[in-house]
């Protein structure tokens, strides 16, 4: 269960019936927030809502002002915005009923929660799902702007009576006994409009929180047209892109069917006519199987790009001639001091000349990394060997890791590059996975063996350079 | 035997030699040039019964051709043969008599062939 409803809890403490009743008699504007904290709980919701870029964050943060014991303190907090002719439910925070009030106000007592303290930094996850809590209270909350709902211009309280209708539909959902309503207007029509009631501490609202809950709305409706309009900036730029991609794909559709298909298309055509009916000349027959077998030649070349291009773009990368016995020096050298200090040699072997493979520097440095580093974390205890060879394959370009420490638990055997199992071996059990990553990113693949007794190796393919 | 004379613009030699083999079998007359001035100026100078132009000359468009050569005499029958289906979509390839998609098997071409002389002056 989330924890990023209302405090009330917090609020019940401190509540003191008895003056509180003596207050309510006297009308609401006798006691106020005092000014200090209501300017501090201001000044952290602005600096929250700066940074802010998601509009279900924007209300999330306003409302959990709304309800936090150390904000408002209110017991649960609705935001409802106008579209067309109705306001519609959007976004609401807190306990749904007095049970789970009861229950999640508890367990953050015993683990001391304080809401506002969480605005620093949403968690996305837990904002949408407090928005999904309340769906149907604010399915029920929605309700069509009605005469009256334009004048508006200051938070009042609800009560049962009020001449309203779209109140007294907002009371009789909430079953409130009142209801703080701050009507956020646009051109002398409603905007919006933010509900808050104590429904379980019933403790009452005085007018000095009425003047914080209004100055806070005004934040919420600023961050709301900023975060709406930043959303609609990116989705319009997101269709931008899409339309440029797909531009970029019909153009890549035209190369291609002219690269690719009208060798494939000559090729064959030439064979059905040899087949149909040989050239009385050797001359011709030769010449145009000639033909006939550079297309072919052509076709598979482009292929081949096309292949190293899609696995290069896939992650925006750029695929380079690399001296991989380089990078296994350099790499290698990096960790001697460390193999040294646990008793570990590091072995290198390349052939003399440049082995060239398409690869990323950094992401095939940190391949070898991570790869070195579970074979260190191999060898912790007993020390050891570490091999690192580089040899040609055609067509690839093999990068072997070898070490004699201990062997691979059972539980990643079956897939050592799977992420998140968490072993002595491998760390965090992210590394590996990440080797996989990096390398099928680079059109390259990684294999790992035990053939060999007592040692355990993992084999990088890289694609050679051509 | 047919005694009507083709003219295969294509900026491919391979594909020329393929029709050249595959359509003088058939009887036709086959001339051929991989450029577009050779086709203009073959075009100009007449007696040429239907042209069959690829749309992807190097850099120009064959389908600017098309258009010139259909301003200088609309019965002329032109088949367009591309490897790329989606250029039917370009309004400018309506003025051709066929649209042909590049294939190994040239039957689809042949028909049109047929079908455009049959149905031309």
């Amino acid at each position: 269960m989330s924890v990023s409803r209302g405090a009330g809890g917090v609020q019940e403490r401190t509540h003191r019936p008895a003056r509180s009743r003596h207050l309510r008699e006297r009308g609401p504007a006798l006691r106020s927030m005092r000014p200090r904290r209501v300017l501090d709980l201001l000044r952290r919701v602005s600096e929250v809502l700066e940074t802010v870029v998601d509009p279900e964050v924007a209300a999330w943060s306003v409302l959990v002002a709304f309800t936090a014991g150390e904000g408002l303190g209110c017991n649960r907090a609705f935001l409802l915005l106008a579209d067309g002719e109705e306001l519609r439910g959007w976004f609401g925070v807190g306990p749904r009923t007095r049970e789970e009030a009861r229950e999640v106000w508890s367990e953050m007592r015993q683990r001391g929660v304080l809401p506002l303290e969480r605005l620093a930094a949403p968690d996305q996850g837990s904002v949408e799902a407090e928005q999904r809590r309340h769906t149907a209270t604010l399915a029920s909350l929605s309700h069509p702007i009605v005469k009256g709902c334009g004048a508006w211009r200051r938070a009042f309280i609800g009560r049962g009576n009020h001449p309203n209708p779209c109140v007294r539909h907002w009371l009789t959902v909430l079953e409130s006994r009142e209801l703080v309503v701050v009507p956020l207007m646009a051109s002398g029509r409603p905007w919006g409009v933010v509900l808050a009631d104590n429904f379980v501490t019933h403790v009452p609202i005085y007018h000095g929180t009425l003047e914080a809950a209004e100055t806070l709305a005004h934040y919420l409706r600023a961050a709301l047209e900023r975060t709406q309009l930043l959303r609609r900036f990116q989705e319009e730029r997101r269709r931008r892109l899409v339309a440029e991609h797909a531009t970029a794909l019909l153009d890549t559709a035209r190369t291609l069917a002219h690269d690719l298909k009208n060798p494939l298309a000559l090729a064959g055509g030439l064979a059905r006519e040899l087949m149909a009916a040989p050239p009385a000349s050797n001359e011709t027959l030769l010449r145009q199987l000639s033909i006939a077998a550079s297309a072919i030649s052509r076709a598979e070349q482009r292929l081949g790009e096309l292949v190293d291009g899609l696995a290069s773009r896939a992650d925006g990368i750029t695929l380079e001639p690399v001296e991989v016995g380089a990078i296994v020096d350099r790499v290698m050298e990096a960790f001697r001091p460390l193999a040294a200090s646990r008793g570990v040699r590091l072995l290198s072997y390349h052939p003399a000349r440049p082995v060239m493979a398409s690869a990323v520097v950094p992401s095939l440095e940190r391949c070898l990394e991570n790869l070195v580093v579970n074979a260190l974390e191999a060898l912790r205890d007993h020390g050891g060997e570490i091999h690192a060879a580089v040899s040609e394959d055609s067509p690839w370009v093999r990068l072997e890791v070898a070490d004699n420490g201990q062997p691979l638990p059972a539980a990643l055997r079956g897939d050592p590059f799977v992420g998140g199992i968490t072993t002595r071996r491998g760390g965090s059990g992210l590394g590996l996975a990440s080797v996989r990553t990096l390398a099928e990113a680079m059109g390259a693949k990684v294999e790992y063996d035990e053939r060999e007794p007592g040692w355990v190796r993992f084999t990088l393919f890289l694609r050679r350079w051509s | 035997m047919n005694a009507s004379r083709l003219l295969f613009v294509d900026d491919e030699e391979g594909f020329l030699e393929l029709y050249r083999t595959a359509f003088a079998r058939d009887g036709y007359t086959v001339e051929t040039t991989d450029t577009v001035e050779g086709a203009r100026e073959r075009v100009a100078k007449g007696d040429i019964d239907l042209v069959v132009l690829d749309i992807r000359l190097g850099e120009t468009s064959g389908l600017a051709l098309l258009r010139e050569i259909k301003a200088r005499d609309a019965r002329l029958p032109v088949v367009l043969s591309t490897a790329y289906a989606r250029y039917q979509d370009d309004f400018s390839s309506w003025l051709a008599d066929a649209y042909i998609v590049k294939s190994s098997d040239l039957g689809e071409l042949k028909q049109a062939v047929r079908r455009c002389l049959g149905a031309g002056r």
